[in-house]
């Protein structure tokens, strides 16, 4: 009792006096240490000081002025990392809803309008030079969920155009943007994405948009050289940012992480690399397996999404039963994570926008069900994505002199019976509350991530839905999973079933955007909805034009 | 050093034993006692044809095979090289770039789907090449591809080294966005006449011969600074270099000869004039210029400009002189293009062999593969189907279809194949994450295609957005 006090006065003391520059050390002693660099050490000391890893070893003793956590019963790891989030960025800006026939197409004029300002010569979502740092913001409680779950670092890019933005790495907690960033650029991001109301508008015009400008990129280093090299007689090169930013991945100074989970994707992805000779990273991957000699081969790491594709849906006896390869695909994603880690692929882990970041950990426990180590797992989460992203040599293991990112664990990480006890974010200890217990989908309530702010509707459940589209009245269902703020699930019609993006409730309704492919083509639109009583009413927005939906919740 | 040479002997007759193995495992082929429709070369009663490593070595009867061969008797049956498609859009992600009236730039080769299930419906049909075609959303569109359905082998391996390059421009409605009505906010694309089309398309090739000539400068050294690889000239100037087929879109003659006239301006020739409805008009001219023509038989009406049809125009472009194919512009209608080319017999009277070139030989011309494929002649791509009858009658189908002297259909195969794949499916199905939460709900409709009577309009919607 009289240590305890004291020691809580030391910590009252310390925390005063970090303020001015005093010494902050903390000691995990007689813990289990998963270092992934080197052995696991079965009983030993973590003594963290300043924000990094002082020393770490079976024989290390606890500095004096060290605040002491009894690691008996508990596994240190490396702190996870989540190698592809949107975390810091604020949710997409909500766009006015439109109103009568043109509005889509005028909403998305303005959408485009209302991007940041900026003098660049390509339009919105074709520019390389965006950075998403600039788009972060500092502070704790946004990370919360993601900390519970055992995160103490994520990459984080933009969501939006065919250039994502640059993407940074940085630690899950911090009072500045500054402080928080471990770094960047870390990667610039491709999507094979369209441009709605002007070029490229399909996916072809998109691959003929990135070779062009590729090729400029290449013709204005070159440019950039002679110039400098010897300005007289030689009209001065613009100074064109966006094709300045391409030149880093033209000389494979940064990688290139390519959005694709799918076999087509994977192969344009692959070949597009290989044309311009990028250094690639394949981000999503759930087909990557089918190509991880291909993957070794052009040197392409993988940073592999843990949302394993499931069925989302009822059918009824009447419907098309699902394709072959749908069903295979379900089957297979799990296994991808094995057949890479058995080809010497390099990759890391993402959670893939899953209902739940808890599924991160649920999903990596199923991917060494389906062929992979657990050392490989593990590696997967920490060093691995670390190395991947440049930052090897300070972040990822548990070794003296790296980043103090620890992952504090009760239980077998690969059990069904484990808890998060603490995180260690740059030498800051957290206490993660306990984490609720997952519901099925179509559950509600409070999930990891804190109480559900009360001013928020309760949407979440299963909706018949109807849309009037010109022509061809839709129906189908509409499956919803709220999550706070944050809504996921599943739109099913005579298009096909698409997943939900970017879900977002607030007080006054709901929105998410998906996509449906139509002629060959895939056509993004954004629902923005109310809930009265049983009763949803809102508006399906996209290139196409605005249409009304309205659906009713299944009891 | 007695050693060493029992060493590299011993590498040398490994290298010439796996390559005995190789050559093996490709194997021969030996197609017993057919009637073979050359399509070049008249029907051949009770012939043997021998295949080895892909192509085809000996045409004749009686022939041997050696041990290991594997032997299909044909007996009763017949044999026609691989149909060919000089106009389709299957196996793409994406048809048509529609912001801008030029996309040269864009490849259709970047949006090959090999899953597509189309594929392995017209090896079914006999079909083995296909010309995939940019849509008809621009004066010039994108660059095509010209594939053989390897259906089940990667992407890389369909399209066919060596064919020429092509590309597709089009005329008329589709171009001028003649059914399209702008939407507040949304911009009105130029051109919206036939005539601002024609200027589109000469601009075009104006900013290319530019664009040729500062390359030309710079390679001159006349200029320091080196020009941009542009993506949507450079195909253009390979127009005018003659190193890059035009497939042009145009249902009007009229629009038809002015575009025959540009690139007689220009100084190069239109590769084929596609969907021609209305070519019989000008037959004479379009066998002057040299172009070929890819037609329906009998399809019309479906818009404005498809209205000025007649079942004859084969018969007369060919009575003309002009190389004719016969195409399907759909997933559809690839699969039975044998009974589109028994039609022309019927319409006019083309000759049975005529015909069959109209679908194999024909489009293997227009298409510049013509040395590889596109007819059962020795020394060529042993690309062929097996019918069970003769190819235009309605109660024929193919047995095999092979491309290269592989098998890539085989109607006993298939049927084995899916006692196999309803196997897979039970397990599949039984699986987790095969399995609906049992959350009820509504289920979704049937699909439009398997509603009675919403079948034809909804597919006039999707394919009458490219013909």
């Amino acid at each position: 009792m009289k240590l305890r006090l004291s020691l809580i006065a030391l910590a009252a003391i310390g925390s005063v006096f970090s303020l001015s520059g005093f010494s902050q050390s903390y000691s995990i002693t007689n813990a289990r240490i998963v270092t992934v660099s080197g052995a696991t050490i079965e009983k030993g000391t973590v003594v963290i000081r300043d924000g990094l890893i002082e020393a770490v070893g079976a024989d290390v003793k606890a500095p004096a002025d060290a605040q002491v956590f009894d690691g008996t019963g508990l596994t240190v790891y490396p702190g996870f990392i989540d190698a592809l989030t949107n975390l810091g960025l604020a949710a997409p800006a909500r766009r006015t809803t439109p109103t009568g026939p043109g509005g889509g197409q005028a909403a998305a004029a303005a959408a485009l309008a209302a991007a940041p300002s900026s003098n660049s010569t390509y339009p919105a979502g074709l520019r390389p030079e965006e950075v998403t740092l600039d788009d972060v913001r500092a502070g704790d409680a946004q990370f919360e969920a993601n900390r519970n779950a055992g995160f103490t670092a994520a990459l984080t890019t933009g969501r939006t155009g065919i250039f994502n933005g640059q993407s940074a790495l940085i630690s899950l907690s911090g009072d500045s943007v500054a402080s928080m960033t471990v770094k960047s650029p870390v990667a610039l991001h491709i999507t094979f994405n369209t441009i709605p109301g002007t070029y490229p508008g399909s996916l072809l015009g998109t691959f003929s948009a990135l070779r062009q400008m590729f090729n400029d990129a290449r013709r204005h280093d070159q440019l950039l050289k002679m110039y400098a090299a010897n300005p007289r007689g030689m009209k001065r090169p613009d100074a064109d940012k966006s094709l300045e930013a391409l030149i880093p991945a033209l000389n494979r100074q940064i990688p290139v992480v390519f959005t694709a989970n799918l076999e087509n994707e994977i192969v344009r992805a692959l070949d597009l690399a290989k044309e311009y000779n990028l250094r690639t990273i394949i981000a999503g991957g759930q087909e990557a397996g089918k190509f991880a000699d291909r993957l070794k081969a052009q040197d392409a790491a993988v940073i592999l999404s843990l949302n394993f594709p499931k069925r989302t849906a009822a059918a009824s006896p009447d419907a098309d039963p699902e394709s072959l390869q749908t069903l295979r695909l379900r089957a297979e994603t799990p296994k991808t994570a094995g057949k890479l880690a058995a080809a010497g692929v390099k990759f890391a882990f993402q959670g893939g926008g899953a209902t739940s970041v808890n599924d991160f950990l649920a999903n990596t426990v199923k991917a060494t069900e389906n062929g992979l180590s657990k050392d490989a797992a593990v590696r997967a989460m920490t060093l691995g994505a670390a190395e991947i992203f440049g930052v090897g040599d300070r972040l990822g293991s548990v070794e003296a002199g790296k980043i103090a990112n620890l992952t504090v664990v009760k239980g077998d990480l690969f059990g069904t019976q484990k808890t998060i006890t603490h995180v260690f974010i740059d030498g800051k200890p957290f206490e993660p509350k306990p984490i609720p217990r997952t519901e099925g989908p179509g559950g509600r309530g409070p999930r990891a991530g804190g109480p559900v702010s009360t001013a928020l509707p309760d949407v979440g459940g299963t909706y018949s839905i109807n849309i009037q589209a010109p022509g061809q009245a839709l129906t189908g269902t509409l499956t919803l999973v709220q999550q706070g703020g944050t809504l996921t699930g599943t739109m099913v019609t005579e298009l096909g079933t698409s997943p939900l993006k970017d879900g977002r409730v607030t007080a006054e309704g709901m929105s998410f955007g998906g996509s449906v492919v139509f002629g060959g083509q895939a056509i993004d639109f954004t629902v923005r909805a109310t809930v009265t009583g049983n009763q949803m009413s809102g508006t399906v927005d996209s290139p196409q034009g605005a249409i009304p939906i309205t659906g009713t919740k299944n009891p | 050093m007695k050693r060493y040479i029992l060493f590299f002997l011993s590498f040398v007759l490994l290298f010439a034993l796996s390559g005995l193995v190789v050559g093996q495992s490709k194997g021969e082929l030996l197609i017993k006692n057919a009637t073979v429709m050359t399509a070049t070369r008249g029907t051949l009663q009770a012939t043997d044809i021998l295949i080895r490593d892909s192509e085809i070595v000996r045409i004749g009867k009686g022939l041997t095979a050696g041990s290991g061969a594997k032997v299909i008797d044909a007996t009763g049956k017949y044999v026609t090289p691989g149909i060919i498609d000089a106009h389709s859009h299957s196996m793409l992600s994406a048809i048509n770039e529609g912001a801008l009236s030029v996309t040269s730039m864009t490849r259709t080769r970047d949006m090959l789907d090999p899953s597509d299930i189309a594929i392995y419906r017209a090896l079914a049909g006999g079909v083995t090449t296909a010309l995939l075609l940019h849509g008809s959303a621009n004066p010039i569109g994108g660059q095509s591809t010209t594939v053989k359905f390897k259906w089940g082998r990667p992407v890389e391996d369909y399209p066919i080294a060596g064919a020429p390059a092509s590309i597709k421009f089009a005329l008329g409605e589709n171009v001028k966005r003649a059914s399209f009505t702008p939407q507040p906010g949304q911009t009105v694309r130029y051109p919206r006449t036939r005539m601002g089309t024609m200027e589109t398309i000469r601009d075009a090739f104006r900013r290319a011969r530019d664009y040729k000539q500062a390359w030309d400068d710079y390679r001159a050294k006349k200029t320091k600074v080196p020009p941009r690889t542009d993506e949507e000239l450079q195909p253009l100037v390979e127009i005018l270099e003659g190193n890059r087929i035009v497939h042009c879109h145009g249902y009007r003659s009229d629009e038809h000869l002015n575009v025959l006239r540009m690139a007689e301006e220009f100084g190069f020739k239109v590769g084929t004039l596609q969907h021609g409805l209305e070519a019989y008009k000008i037959a004479p001219e379009i066998a002057r210029h040299g172009a070929g023509v890819s037609i329906f038989t009998d399809s019309w009406s479906y818009k404005l400009e498809a209205y000025d049809a007649i079942p004859y125009n084969a018969y007369i472009l060919w009575k003309n002189g002009v190389n004719v194919s016969i195409n399907s512009d759909s997933d559809e209608r690839m699969r039975r293009l044998n009974l589109d080319a028994a039609k022309v017999m019927k319409y006019g009277g083309v000759p049975e062999e005529d015909a069959l070139k109209m679908i194999t030989i024909n489009p293997a011309k227009q298409l510049g593969i013509d040395k590889r494929t596109g007819s059962v002649e020795q020394g060529k791509d042993a690309d062929l189907v097996i019918w069970t009858g003769h190819p235009f009658s309605a109660f024929s189908r193919p047995d095999v279809t092979m491309i290269e002297g592989e098998i890539f259909f085989d109607r006993a195969v298939d049927a084995q194949k899916r006692t196999e794949m309803a196997k897979e499916r039970e397990g599949l199905e039984k699986l987790d994450v095969n399995k609906a939460p049992g959350t009820g709900g509504t289920p979704p409709r049937i699909p439009a295609e398997r509603r009675r009577g919403e079948r034809d309009e909804a597919e006039f919607v999707i394919d009458g957005g490219n013909r």
